[in-house]
């Protein structure tokens, strides 16, 4: 149990410094080291912060639903809480993708919007999570709920290669992802690097504001009780 | 290019503002934590007393 | 399982609340509809299953709510579950009944709706039959075990469809791609049938499993 705290103490004074380099280090990538797009010109500079968003964003329903799970299974309350927190971040950055698609869309396209299939997917994945959230909002912190969450959490992975292929069916064939060259290629894995930090920076301290609430609550019956 | 401008700053606006609510979350639980604090610390006053 | 199946039935055959209900609203939804749309748009066999599937829909929403909100109200879930049964069988017959009241409301609206929109009763009755059982099966199972959820937590109106609608875009676009092939003459026992028959499969068994962790206290 020592060695899990101390080891968790380090991963927590050290990921703020580490997110603050990687993502200084995408930023001056993304502005300085990348040539432009030889066709979209540099609003293609947008791609390097909207495909490691729309990553996290699955990225964070896997763990939801990997959690949830183990939830289910166990019945363990931390997994409840990674859940919960990961769902929330999965929204946040859901709400990235579908914020900076458009921004990316209007000067390229001509449109803010098309109902491409992955725009459209990522438009019912945020349907999805925000549902997830609102679950917990309305329905309380207790056991039961926790249960419910993780029973959606769940549904809605199983629920994603039938909406996915659905989708694709639904409106043809995707763009094709082009070839890169080798400097987009390591600015897109800086950046991807950078989010992965971001992501999971904000998630730990989402999860310890989830247990230091737990305690508190735990304390204060404790305390009730005594008196 | 104002969309690549706006691109970004929205990238990071919306990640600020969720880290403010969390340190906000974070206050309030700070708050409970000294409400608790003083209640132990009543208790054991009269317990001494 | 038979006995809880009996009895939603009874209820229902009683007052026959639920079912006259849906079907008014049934035909309201694709009111509106028919007001919204130009005539020329109307005739297209796509909007004519678009009506369709979106009816049913949101029909078959309040439909699934209203069982739970009547077991939640006279407390009689938690009696149930006391019950030394399965919560499998529970499931299976909430969705049962369910899938029984839209069947009967189905019977009437579909009819009802190609012959308002002037679409041709020449198409395959069986395929038609079949789609729309295939989906409300689906509708049917997703939709219990969402209910279940929703029924219990506060502002459960609006949970419900927050929950049920992103999950069901898959068996809403199938299901429409086949009914308008269908109404277009087309061959419909593509692709899309067999992602409807899938989704079917699927969330039955997912919510016969996973019924267990909704209700239990």
């Amino acid at each position: 149990m020592k060695t899990v705290t101390t080891h968790s103490d380090l991963v927590d004074s050290f990921l703020p410094w580490l997110t603050c380099v990687a993502m200084l280090a995408a930023l001056a990538m993304v502005f300085l080291y990348v040539p432009n797009e030889r066709v979209q010109g540099e609003v293609q500079r947008i791609f390097y912060f909207h495909l490691p968003s729309a990553w996290m964003a699955f990225l964070g329903f896997f763990i939801v639903a990997g959690a949830s799970g183990a939830f289910l299974w166990q019945g363990k309350r931390s997994a409840d809480l990674l859940a919960r927190a990961a769902a929330e971040l999965g929204m946040v950055f859901c709400s990235l993708v579908l914020l900076t698609g458009p921004l990316w869309a209007r000067p390229i396209w001509g449109v803010w919007w098309t109902w491409d299939p992955r725009l459209t997917m990522t438009l019912v994945l945020w349907l999805i999570y925000a549902a997830y959230v609102l679950l917990r909002v309305f329905a309380g912190d207790t056991e039961t709920v926790a249960r419910y969450a993780a029973v959606l959490g769940i549904v809605g992975v199983i629920d994603i290669p039938l909406i996915y292929l659905s989708i694709r069916l639904w409106r043809g064939i995707h763009p094709k992802v082009e070839q890169m060259a080798p400097e987009m290629a390591w600015t897109l894995l800086v950046c991807t690097g950078a989010f992965v930090c971001v992501f999971a920076w904000l998630l730990r301290l989402r999860l310890r504001s989830l247990h230091l609430r737990d305690e508190i609550r735990a304390l204060r019956q404790h305390l009730v009780a005594a008196s | 290019m104002p969309y690549l401008f706006a691109a970004f700053s929205v990238v990071w606006i919306v990640i600020f503002l969720y880290a403010l609510s969390i340190s906000r979350r974070q206050r309030e639980l700070s708050r409970e934590v000294e409400a608790l604090r003083q209640m132990t610390e009543e208790r054991t006053k009269t317990e001494s007393s | 399982m038979w006995a809880i199946l009996w009895k939603d039935l009874l209820l229902e055959l009683r007052t026959k609340e639920r079912v006259s209900s849906l079907f008014v609203l049934a035909l309201l939804i694709i009111l509106v509809f028919v007001f919204a749309l130009t005539p020329e748009q109307l005739k297209q066999p796509a909007f004519g299953s678009a009506l369709l599937w979106v009816a049913l829909v949101f029909a078959g929403m309040l439909s699934i709510q209203r069982a739970f909100i009547l077991e939640q109200e006279r407390n009689c879930f938690a009696g149930l579950l006391l019950c030394p049964i399965d919560p499998g069988q529970v499931f299976f017959a909430k969705f049962l009944s369910n899938v029984c009241f839209l069947i009967i409301v189905e019977a009437v609206v579909a009819p009802l709706t190609l012959a308002l929109l002037s679409l041709s009763f020449s198409v395959s009755l069986l395929g038609l039959v079949l789609v729309l059982l295939c989906g409300i099966v689906g509708f049917s199972a997703l939709g219990t075990l969402c209910a279940a959820i929703a029924v219990r937590t506060r502002a459960r109106e609006i949970i419900l469809p927050l929950m049920l609608l992103p999950l069901l875009v898959p068996l809403f676009i199938a299901a429409v791609n086949v009914t308008g092939a269908l109404l277009a003459g087309e061959a419909w026992t593509g692709t899309w049938f067999r992602i409807l028959v899938a989704f079917d499969v699927i969330f039955v068994v997912t919510g016969w499993l996973a019924f267990g962790f909704v209700v239990q206290e």
